[in-house]
């Protein structure tokens, strides 16, 4: 049985433990055993807080032997972007210079907000070098893998994450998405994530990129734990002052209430160009199953898009740009010329990018007032394989790893929340995945789309059969 | 506009201002970077804004 557990949902790995069907101990120890037979293959953890997850397992198995009342999460393991501060770890930021920092002397707002919840903490994840990657390769830890195809990427930058998630090794793991580093591992790795609106989450205790669009979010099998732990995660945090002062909105009580009366709808132009056909069909489906009932245009989105990526430089460079001179050797060298090119980019063009951020954030919730939901893809193919460092793009050969995200850049760059829907075509051994993009602070709705999908057998995302 | 950006002017310039000593193999990905941000600044701009269009925060959505 015990190996098995490993295969069970978030909730459902809780309600075992909460009814004493099985210990939290002992779902923690199948962890382990399975972190130590499958993470060689995927390169999803690079540390593993076996101790600390034993001492929270018994405390909550003492909690229930008391009598006292247990988490929604009881006894569920999970694993976090090693950008997030975990107590007696140097955070990385997936990176080699930071470990030379001292060890976190107390965890992320998140990760004690979790492990509130019951869940319990297993480690850190992989992830691309201070993430500003869209491939889940680290020059420094290795690359994680893609759990369905172990020669072919994870995404990046949260790897780590879509690798310990597809690959059974947890059922929950934490991201963080600058530009799309959620929901891109979700569509490569075959997983729901939600990445929320910008200043949803407290990013107290996490290592940045580009503050002014960095968020935090889950990644699951199953929606329902994509909307336990998001609600585990939401409240204010006067530690974080780029979070916004909105009351918690759980999303779990109307879950299951469908799309019925929800106007959906396509968007086209921009997001339904250039990517591979897969990108377009797996969008077709969603768009059929959910009712979308036209296409709508954000009319700038290309516009966006580079202004998102001017100002990615421009921030990124920024925030290392000290390190940049001093430790410029100790960077992987992919990660290291692009932040130096971004600190040599003309102020002009960062102020017209963040003047034009305004105008195209107008645009967007100007179509909120027709629409409740909008379809799009996540990426515009299947994931690369490991190394690959150029595709076709919009039918000409462009680099991977700064054009992964052209669908999910628009997005980010005004802080609209998301969840990535999983899709497979028949005969593919990779999934593909589609953005459920939804107006502010309305994760709920985009979380009911992707559950109303998950439930019709649309999306899905299965434990990967490691091979 | 990018058709007539110089990369290694810009990078060339910038360097010692910014103490950055940079090495071959470094320059031409640097060059590659900027040519890349020199399109999107290119699509960026390809119509001005307003001059009184407002900059400032919108990080709240």
């Amino acid at each position: 049985m015990s190996a098995e557990l490993l295969d069970l949902s978030a909730v459902e790995i809780a309600a075992m433990v909460i009814r004493g069907e099985t210990s939290a101990r002992e779902v923690t120890l199948a962890a382990l055993v399975r972190i130590e037979a499958r993470d060689g293959k995927l390169g999803a953890f690079t540390d593993v807080t076996a101790e600390r997850a034993l001492a929270k397992a018994d405390s909550i198995d003492a909690l229930r032997a008391r009598g006292a009342p247990l988490g929604p999460l009881a006894g569920a393991p999970f694993a976090v972007k090693n950008l997030f501060d975990v107590a007696g770890l140097p955070t990385r930021a997936g990176s080699k210079i930071n470990r030379d920092l001292p060890a976190a002397r107390a965890d992320a707002t998140l990760v004690r907000r979790l492990e509130s919840g019951g869940a319990v903490l297993l480690g850190a994840l992989n992830m691309g070098e201070y993430a500003y990657d869209f491939t889940g390769e680290n020059a420094h830890d290795g690359p994680s893998r893609n759990p369905h195809d172990l020669a072919h990427m994870s995404g990046g930058s949260s790897g780590g994450s879509g690798a310990a998630v597809a690959g059974g090794l947890v059922p929950i793991a934490l991201g963080s998405d600058t530009n799309g580093s959620i929901r891109v591992p979700s569509s490569f790795c075959g997983l729901f994530g939600l990445k929320p609106t910008y200043g949803r989450l407290s990013r107290h205790g996490t290592f940045p990129f580009v503050s002014s669009f960095d968020h935090l979010g889950p990644l699951a099998r199953g929606v329902v734990d994509l909307a336990l732990s998001y609600d585990a995660m939401q409240g204010r945090d006067p530690d974080d002052p780029a979070q916004a002062d909105v009351p918690p909105a759980p999303a779990t009580p109307t879950l299951d209430e469908g799309v019925r009366g929800l106007r959906v709808a396509r968007l086209g132009g921009y997001f339904a160009r250039g990517g591979d056909p897969a990108a377009f069909e797996a969008t077709d489906r969603v768009a059929r199953a959910l009712g979308a009932d036209r296409v709508v245009e954000l009319d700038e989105a290309e516009r966006a898009r580079a202004a998102a990526y001017l100002v990615t430089m421009s921030e990124g460079a920024a925030l290392h740009f000290k390190r940049l001179r001093t430790r410029a050797g100790d960077y992987d060298p992919d990660v290291r010329d692009r932040l130096i090119a971004g600190a040599m980019l003309p102020g002009a063009w960062i102020v017209q990018a963040q003047k034009f951020r305004r105008r195209f954030r107008e645009q967007a919730l100007a179509l909120f007032r027709d629409v409740d939901l909008l379809i799009a893809p996540a990426t515009p193919c299947r994931a690369p394989r490991i190394g690959q460092k150029t595709f076709v793009l919009d039918g000409k050969e462009a680099l991977v790893r700064p054009n992964i995200g052209v669908f999910t850049q628009p997005i980010s760059f005004i802080g609209l929340p998301v969840v990535a829907a999983p899709i497979w075509s028949a005969g593919e051994a990779l999934p593909i995945g589609v953005q459920i993009i939804a107006a502010p602070w309305r994760e709920d709705l985009a979380l009911r789309a992707a559950r109303a999908l998950e439930r019709e057998g649309v999306a899905r995302a299965p434990i990967a059969r490691l091979s | 506009m990018s058709g007539e950006f110089d990369p290694y002017a810009l990078m060339e310039a910038m360097a010692p201002l910014l103490g950055f000593d940079l090495g071959l193999a470094t320059r031409e990905q640097i060059a590659v970077h900027l040519r890349i941000a020199a399109e999107q600044a290119a699509k960026l701009l390809k119509e001005p804004l307003d001059d009184a269009d407002e900059p400032g925060p919108v990080f709240t959505a």
